[in-house]
């Protein structure tokens, strides 16, 4: 194990030295920012264009009312009354942008129609936003009506469904309901430990498939030969795990540490809290076995190749194995307890990445699915340790040549 | 003198294919042990066997009496060999000694005296693919030998170095065995290995065909040739006593002499009307013999009786 370590440690410091890993490591964060920001400033676009000065003439004594509703609501309006009469309205919009003019008065309140002029530009959302001063006029137009306070209290209560299951423990249900109560007001509770462990996978495997490169590189510049001479293959084998392992680490800490506060100051998820949780534990553990049985994969097929470059069908197919979860995606998401997401979950090359879109999407986790995929998923790692091993142990000093499947299945047999 | 490894029936089969069969030989402390034999005869698998890169299938390997190498008193310099191209020479000298446990502050400085030795003084922090060949091969000759190992295998070292390079790794080699270093060394540059070599073992197809000191060696199966510049017929020379063969050009002549020549009274037995421009007599070398037996790729039996 000394040894091993001693190999992980050179391949970190090897990396590190490297222009080109350091400007990847970079650069993924960068990119992603980069398209955030490009969001963002559309976001920002939008959220301009989403201010709107609305000029309202009020004869009914409701302008206070609606004042206060669109500042609850938080729009962006800049709410001003005005005497302007309907038929002066098209001679003050012009060339105008984002500005209404909206009149109440007895006849619209009786009929039920507020006449509203706008700008030839206004954002689209401008209609849906109306909608908020529907509710104190409606108010309005009860009370006319003479209903008491009471009264207008039920009419403005929304009816609500409440749903039981028969046989149900009310306690339970009163939990869930609590829950599901939590989880309806922020669903990003459950998603972000997924998003987290999401990213530490992503990073490790690609930091993975260096090692595929690691391994064929290494036998395209003859140097196994020499560290095997002091190492053994497995040592070597497990350096290059450990060492790549920490490189995809410390690639999940940069994407991390641009991505975290870019997200604390652009959104208002309590990021921080929801990764402080048990789940986030078992996500990343996920991540992690994932990691090591595509690291397995990677190395062994690494050492199997002369050159990167002259990757065949076999090896190729193997390469593309990680991304096999997002042939899943679609019918995981949509629904993450049908078969496909089952049968996803116990395939060992989709289980880590199967896994973590249904337990970010799912309210109550299948705690025995979960329980069977991990031993699964265990067990695999630890076949594809040994086999990869095997291959790697003869096909690191192969030089010049692909093994061919034929060569590989004699080196598992021996 | 002690011996430092110890190879005893080593055994070893590729498919279908015996490699090894069944070979033994010593290296001992301050020698410099060759282990010579035409393409394919098992050299480099003897050696792989040592190393524990590869497990024979029978036999044993024995370094100062115990069965586990340990790699860290080893020192290998493989035929198939290489260095990372992106990185620099102090750091894989560096890394190379680590893997052998040696203190780094001594491989550091152990690494800038060799570096001078080798004329690459300066060159510690160039990446490795910004250098030559040679260079490279000096490099690497280096970390095989920067941890002070006990045992030096060298796996064809002299390949691709040109003459003067090649003098500077024989001296070094001469030096290292003179310090005590017990050392292994393939190659198929005969010459240099007459040079430097105080043992051989030679192998074909995977057995022994000779095996002990060059000088020994050279006596039992290096007999005398005697080379005359000179008009001759064939047919004279032929019949001269004592000679078992004769390469023969119009002016120049090789005769082959018998295994129990003595130098002085057959040059006294010559003919005196043999044209003699110029005649000298000597054994044959060392890459005679390494020819002879790979030319005689089925014959297993003792080369020198045979061909000389």
């Amino acid at each position: 194990m000394r040894n091993a370590l001693k190999v992980a440690r050179w391949e970190i410091r090897r990396n590190l030295k490297n222009k080109t890993y350091l400007i990847g490591l970079f650069i993924t964060p960068a990119l992603i920012l980069l398209f955030g920001f490009l969001g963002s400033l559309m976001g920002e676009d939008a959220e301009i264009s989403s201010s709107a000065t609305v000029f309202i003439n009020d004869e009914v004594g409701v302008y206070d009312a609606l004042k206060e509703t669109v500042d609850a609501q938080e729009l962006d309006w800049e709410v001003q009354q005005t005497d302007l009469a309907q038929d002066q309205v098209d001679e003050a919009l012009e060339d105008t942008e984002d500005t209404a003019y909206i009149f109440i008065n007895q006849e619209a309140l009786s009929e039920g129609i507020v006449p509203v002029y706008t700008s030839d530009t206004i954002y689209d959302l401008f209609t849906t936003e109306l909608m908020v001063l529907e509710s104190p006029l409606k108010s309005i137009q009860m009370a006319a009506l003479g209903l008491s306070k009471e009264q207008l209290a039920k009419v403005a209560t929304p009816i609500m469904f409440s749903e039981e299951i028969a046989g149900e423990d009310v306690d339970n249900k009163e939990a869930t309901d609590d829950e599901s109560g939590a989880l309806e007001e922020d669903p990003f509770k459950q998603v972000v430990p997924g998003i987290f462990a999401g990213i530490i996978l992503f990073s490790i495997v690609v930091a993975g498939m260096y090692i595929f490169q690691s391994a064929s590189q290494e036998k395209k510049d003859k140097i196994a030969e020499i560290i095997l001479s002091s190492v053994t293959p497995g040592e070597l084998m497990q350096g290059k795990i450990i060492g790549y392992f920490v490189l995809g680490l410390l690639q999940a800490v940069v994407l991390l540490a641009f991505a975290i506060p870019v997200a604390l100051w652009k959104t208002d998820i309590p990021i921080i809290e929801y990764l402080l949780v048990p789940e986030t534990l078992l996500l990343v553990f996920i991540a992690v076995i994932g990691y090591l049985l595509f690291a397995a994969l990677y190395v062994g097929i690494g050492a199997t190749m002369a050159d990167v470059s002259t990757a065949g069908n076999f090896q190729g197919l193997v390469l593309m194995l990680p991304f096999l979860p997002f042939i899943f995606a679609t019918s995981v998401f949509m629904d993450p307890t049908g078969i496909v997401a089952k049968v996803g979950t116990y395939f060992p090359f989709t289980s880590p990445g199967v896994l973590l879109m249904r337990l970010t999407v799912m309210e109550e986790w299948p705690w025995v699915e979960i329980g069977i995929a991990l031993a699964i998923l265990v067990i695999s790692t630890a076949v594809m340790m040994k086999l990869a091993g095997k291959i790697f142990k003869v096909g690191i000093l192969m030089y010049g040549k692909n093994a061919s499947l034929k060569e590989m299945w004699k080196w598992l047999r021996a | 003198m002690e011996t430092v490894l110890s190879i005893q029936g080593l055994e070893k089969t590729f498919k279908d294919k015996q490699v090894l069969k069944g070979i033994s030989f010593e290296v001992r402390k301050g020698e410099i042990m060759a282990i010579l034999g035409p393409n394919g005869a098992g050299k480099s698998t003897t050696i792989r066997n040592i190393m524990g890169i590869i497990y024979p299938d029978q036999g044993e390997v024995i370094f100062h009496k115990y069965k586990d190498i340990p790699r860290h008193k080893i020192g290998y310099l493989p035929e198939e060999r290489g260095l990372y191209k992106n990185v620099k020479v102090m750091d894989m000298l560096l890394y190379l000694a680590d893997l052998k446990d040696y203190p780094l502050k001594k491989a550091k400085e152990r690494a800038l005296a060799y570096l001078e030795k080798f004329d690459l003084k300066g060159k510690e922090n160039v990446n490795l693919e910004e250098l030559s060949k040679g260079m490279n091969q000096k490099v690497q000759f280096i970390s095989s030998i920067l941890h002070e190992p006990e045992l030096l295998i060298l796996d064809e070292p002299f390949s691709g170095l040109d003459p003067v390079s090649q003098d500077i790794f024989k001296d070094e080699i001469r030096q290292l065995a003179n310090q005590g270093t017990a050392i292994l060394l393939s190659s198929h540059q005969m010459n240099l290995v007459e040079e430097i070599c105080d043992r051989l073992f030679m192998i074909q197809q995977g057995e022994k065909v000779i095996y002990g000191s060059l000088d020994d060696v050279k006596t039992e199966y290096a007999n005398f040739k005697c080379t005359i510049r000179g008009h001759n017929d064939l047919a004279v020379l032929e019949q001269l006593p004592q000679v078992q063969r004769v390469d023969h050009n119009p002016d120049r002549a090789i005769l082959y002499l018998d295994r129990d020549v003595t130098p002085a009274p057959w040059l006294k037995s010559l003919p005196v009307e043999l044209h003699i421009q110029e005649l000298s007599i000597d054994r044959i070398s060392l890459h005679e013999i390494f020819v002879d037996i790979a030319n005689s790729n089925q014959s297993n039996g003792k080369v020198g009786e045979q061909h000389a």
